[in-house]
């Protein structure tokens, strides 16, 4: 596991995971130091991403591991500034429907085959047939299939991330709130 | 080492069995991701052959591990967390609407309110912060 | 967009059709498909031109009825999108030469079918009778599948036509071919199956209009057609089709005497008509092939009209009811004469198109001999009557009710039909050759000796239509002498008919799931006997079955595998004390420290792969499962969280006893582990073949990548299903 934070606050005895959950950290309760390693590993973490991707099919790794990797480095922009800060910095919204953009391309390589009138998920090159390189990237559509998987994982890693984190970022603003109103009225209206 | 494995997995298993049948919800949850977690070793372990990863350039004269089974283990892993996931979301959820995540209050309701319908009484709300 | 699947449908039958078959999933042997043949063009002529007529119809109906019914107007775009549907279905099934595919669009069918005839879901009758034919239609359709699996393992394919080749007569020609014509006969509202097809009249009237006169009744018979080159080898299904041909007419067309709802007595017409069409299958030769298809053109012609009418008059008047209308032609005199033509053509008079549709009935019964004579004769007299019963009822006789002004667009689909039953009655030939091409199809051979035409002599088939002209009149005449007998023998229907069993199977259904249900919920500990008693008795009967004596091995121990042997203590450990732990916080580190102790684990089975996804997974659940304890408040996280002494000691038994049968289980089976390695080894070999070198990453995305499609579908429904539970389905 990736450290959350590195000013070694102990984990208190109950509640004491302020700095372990997303979005619920209000901003001030992370150091400097914090902030500044987690943006400095952001780009080098994506690109880890982007290595064990395209690398996978020779290496180790594929779509499934970079894409959490990748959700993993967007999650500790997360820890360190908390919620809306980090949806300030990076282009973040939008994020969860990258999902189904990525199971919509793992279904079009899948249905490449019929198409050109092969089986179903049958991937190009056939076997014998010459590969192309770009660089030593090699061009096949395993690739983009293990792209989808990518983009699939990396929505959802950081969809249901995000999403606990905005219903304790809700919570805990109707626990503000309920020093003026009624605790119940609080509750009621969103539950439906 | 078969046995020993098949003593982890059991092990496992059984720690998982165990938190399932409790009354908390969240440990029934870490109960499934555990008993998942014992069911993947298993299917790594039922591997026809172990020794050295199965990637290409295959070494001279060593034993490869059976990749199909690492293939399947990686799928289950995949489905079991994000089950996981879903049933956290689904215990907060029970959460909000019941204020309580032990099963034996929320099933007392349940049979409560479905008692009330047969009545044809209005359910009674419930609000987060009050006992079940 | 109908009218242009109609033109695209007609220009390839002129063209000759063309096919294509793409095989999909070789490996089960499942094709894609497709022929636009004979039988494929008739059905989707029938299927793209009533359904765009029916389209022009409701275009202007279905706001009408969301009018009446108090609905906002969005939601015609509900029932435009299911009607395209179950258009594009119906030409799927149409064209489809491989039984699997006949499967797929027939359960499309159904599923657009259940939400058209459900359409006023905020009724319940229209709610009940929605899922009867769902359930009626969908449920025998798996009598489709297994009767193409038994065809399958029999000959090895699933495509019509081999089959046609390959099939010899015999039992299992008579279960297969049986299985796949019962499916067909329910589709068709066939006895005993009829009573889904009146309950479904709940539906909007274009709707009944399309799925109950050309489409989705059609389609029972269009698969009779289709494995009609099966069917026709067995002269046992011959003489079944005939008996339910028979029961079917009978049954329908003296029921449709009966009914006063307009749109029930032609639902029971519709029975009636399509137990011809059996019939005529039944009676089998090239008579009855090409008769049996040329009778559905015919038919679906004047009955959608016919239905089409009902709509109108009742859009007009108000009414229902045949008892409370009456003299409608002279306000209503173009839709009188379209739906007198239609009319004309179902009750088989000479000018219209369906004189020539009880010709070829004559023609087929008359080779068959006398008594299938006599049946045909007795058929078409019950049609003669009830049709004109169904007409003059409406349009003629003293005037009852008001008629209102109706839209154009109400009217004018009416008359095209009833102009197209008029000109096949002159002009018979391209509808005659459309039935020839079907005709073939099923006849599997050439017909070329049927010729429709009038014949001004005193041949039998002409005889037989005079006799029917004369019944017809008798029965209408003597109508207060039979009808009491009718009456009752329809309320007897209702009384013990197959609609009882169905109900009753319901309810049996519904008891049985509110059981299940009070057990699950009132007994939350029986949930553990429920599941885990079951399951390890099982696993137990398995082990005793297979024999476990010699079976288990120790299994060597080399100095290589230390690593593991810690990492596997170090899961064991942790995965103990997670039994132990009572604060929330300190069980979710040490299930991480039990989920990355089995992840390093698999690096030491040589599954670096694995283990790499593992470490990552285990990371996201255990963020998952703190962001989880931080929505819970601590007093309620600790409620349950103790455990009364006298429930600990069971739940510990049960535990252990469960580990113990997994114990057994899995050392039995990584005991004998040794039978086939070339399973393992091809997958190793084929990987350079697939240009990779990572075995494990070839085999998610190549090899079995289907099965990696179904994980990442399930990723994407948990991202859904949770964005449902925690904000209202948004997704960030």
């Amino acid at each position: 596991m990736r450290p959350p934070a590195g000013d070694g606050k102990p984990l208190g005895p109950e509640n004491g995971l302020t700095t372990d959950v997303p979005g619920g950290v209000p901003e001030g309760q992370t150091s400097v130091m914090t902030r500044a390693v987690s943006r400095l590993l952001l780009m080098p973490t994506i690109a880890t991403a982007a290595a064990i991707l395209v690398k996978g099919y020779v290496e180790p790794g594929d779509g499934f591991s970079a894409g959490v990797v990748a959700a993993l480095g967007i999650l500790m922009q997360y820890l360190a500034f908390g919620r809306e800060q980090a949806e300030r910095m990076l282009p973040l919204r939008g994020l969860g429907y990258m999902a189904f953009f990525g199971l919509l391309l793992t279904l079009v390589v899948a249905f490449r085959g019929p198409v050109v009138g092969q089986t179903l998920m049958t991937q190009w090159p056939l076997p014998g047939d010459a590969v192309i390189h770009v660089g030593t990237l090699e061009v096949i559509t395993a690739v983009a299939f293990d792209v989808g998987i990518f983009l699939l994982v990396l929505g959802y890693g950081t969809g249901v991330i995000s999403l606990i984190a905005r219903v304790v970022g809700r919570a805990e603003r109707r626990s503000k709130e309920e020093n003026h109103r009624d605790p119940d009225e609080a509750y009621g209206e969103d539950m439906g | 080492m078969t046995f020993i494995i098949s003593l982890a997995v059991s092990i496992v298993f059984g720690a998982g069995a165990y938190l399932v049948l409790q009354r908390n919800l969240i440990r029934v949850v870490i109960g499934v991701i555990l008993i998942s977690n014992a069911a993947n070793l298993f299917i790594v372990a039922a591997g026809i052959m172990r020794g050295r990863p199965p990637i290409y350039p295959l070494p001279e004269g060593q034993v490869v591990s059976d990749p199909l089974v690492q293939a399947m283990a990686l799928t289950a892993i995949v489905i079991g967390s994000s089950v996981a996931a879903l049933l956290l979301a689904l215990s907060y959820r029970l959460y909000t609407s019941h204020s309580t995540i032990d099963i034996e209050d929320i099933s007392r309701a349940e049979a409560e309110d479905a008692e009330a319908l047969d009545r044809g009484e209005p359910i009674r709300r419930r609000r987060r912060g009050g006992g079940a | 967009m109908a009218a242009l699947a109609f033109a695209a449908a007609l220009y390839g039958w002129l063209a000759g059709g063309g096919s294509v078959d793409v095989p999909w999933a070789p490996t089960l042997d499942l094709r894609f498909a497709v022929e636009l043949d004979g039988l494929a063009v008739l059905y989707s002529l029938l299927a793209t031109g009533i359904g765009f007529l029916v389209v022009v119809y409701s275009s202007r109906y279905i706001p009408l009825h969301l009018h009446h019914e108090h609905r906002p107007p969005g939601d015609a775009v509900r029932f435009h999108f299911f009607i395209l549907m179950f258009m594009g279905s119906m030409v799927g099934l149409a064209m489809a030469q491989d039984l699997i595919l006949i499967f797929l669009f027939w359960d499309l069918t159904a599923i657009a079918s259940y939400y058209l005839i459900g359409y006023d879901a905020h009724q319940e009758e229209s709610r009940f009778s929605a899922l009867m034919a769902l359930l009626v239609t969908g449920i025998i359709a798996v009598l489709l599948l297994i009767g193409a699996l038994v065809f399958y393992a029999a000959y090895g394919t699933f495509s019509v036509p081999e089959l046609a080749g390959l099939t010899e007569p015999g039992l299992l020609l008579i279960v297969a071919g049986g299985l796949i014509a019962v499916a067909g006969l329910a589709k068709s509202a066939q006895v005993p199956f009829q009573f889904w097809l009146p309950r479904a009249m709940a539906a909007p009237t274009p709707v009944s209009a399309y799925l109950h006169s050309a489409a989705m009744v059609a389609a029972g018979v269009l698969l009779i057609g289709r494995v009609y080159p099966l069917l026709q080898k067995s002269e046992f299904l011959l003489g079944a089709l005939t008996a339910i041909g028979v029961g079917s007419i009978i049954v329908g067309g003296l029921i449709a005497l009966t009914r006063d709802v307009l749109k029930q007595l032609l639902a029971y017409s519709t029975i009636s008509q399509y137990g011809y069409v059996v019939f005529m299958f039944g009676m089998g030769g090239k008579y009855g092939a090409m008769g049996a298809s040329f009778y559905v053109i015919a038919h679906a012609l004047a009955k959608s009209a016919l239905f089409l009418t009902a709509g109108a008059v009742t859009e007009a008047t108000g009414e229902k009811q045949l008892s409370r209308l009456g003299g409608l032609a002279r306000p209503m005199p173009l839709l009188a004469a379209s739906s007198g033509a239609a009319a004309a053509g179902l009750a088989a008079l000479p000018l219209s198109i369906g004189f020539f549709k009880d010709e070829v009935l004559f023609a087929s019964a008359l080779q068959r001999g006398p008594v299938f004579a006599g049946l045909a004769l007795m058929a078409a007299t019950l049609t003669l009557a009830y049709t004109w019963r169904f007409w003059t009822g409406i349009f003629l006789g003293e005037r009852r009710g008001e008629a209102r002004g109706i839209p154009v667009a109400l009217v004018l689909p009416i008359t095209v039909l009833g102009v197209l039953v008029l000109v096949g009655g002159v002009f018979v030939s391209p509808f005659e050759e459309l039935a020839r091409a079907a005709g073939e199809v099923s006849y599997a051979a050439a017909i070329e000796d049927v010729e429709l035409a009038y014949h001004l002599d005193a041949r039998p088939e002409n005889l037989l239509a005079l006799a029917t002209f004369a019944l017809g009149a008798l029965v209408v005449l003597s109508r207060p002498v039979w009808g009491g007998v009718v009456a009752a023998f329809a309320r007897l229907g209702e009384r013990v008919g197959p609609e009882r069993v169905y109900r009753a199977g319901l309810k049996e259904l519904n008891d049985f799931s509110t059981w299940v249900h009070q057990v699950e919920v009132r007994d939350t500990r029986g949930r553990v006997a429920a599941i885990l008693v079951p399951a390890g008795i099982l696993v137990g009967l398995g082990l005793v079955a297979t024999g476990t004596s010699g079976v288990y091995r120790f299994g060597g121990f080399v100095t290589e595998d230390f690593p593991l042997l810690l990492a596997l203590i170090g899961a064991t450990v942790a995965s103990v004390a997670t039994c132990f732990v009572r604060k929330h916080v300190t069980l979710v580190l040490v299930i991480s420290a039990a989920g990355f102790s089995i992840a390093v684990s698999y690096a030491f089975f040589g599954a670096p792969d694995v283990a790499l996804v593992a470490v990552l997974v285990e990371t996201l659940i255990t963020l998952i499962l703190l962001g989880t304890l931080k929505l819970i408040p601590f007093e309620v996280l600790r409620r349950g969280a103790r455990i009364p002494v006298q429930y600990a000691t069971a739940k510990v038994l049960v535990a252990v006893l469960a580990g113990g049968f997994m114990m057994a289980l899995s050392w039995a089976t990584l005991s004998q582990t040794t039978t086939e390695e070339n399973a393992a080894e091809g997958l190793l070999e084929l990987t350079p073949e697939a240009h990779g070198k990572d075995a494990v990453t070839v085999i998610l995305a190549d090899f079995r990548g289907l099965d990696t499609m179904g994980e990442i579908s399930v990723v994407a429904l948990v991202l859904l299903g949770v964005a449902t539970l925690l904000w209202r389905g948004r997704l960030p």
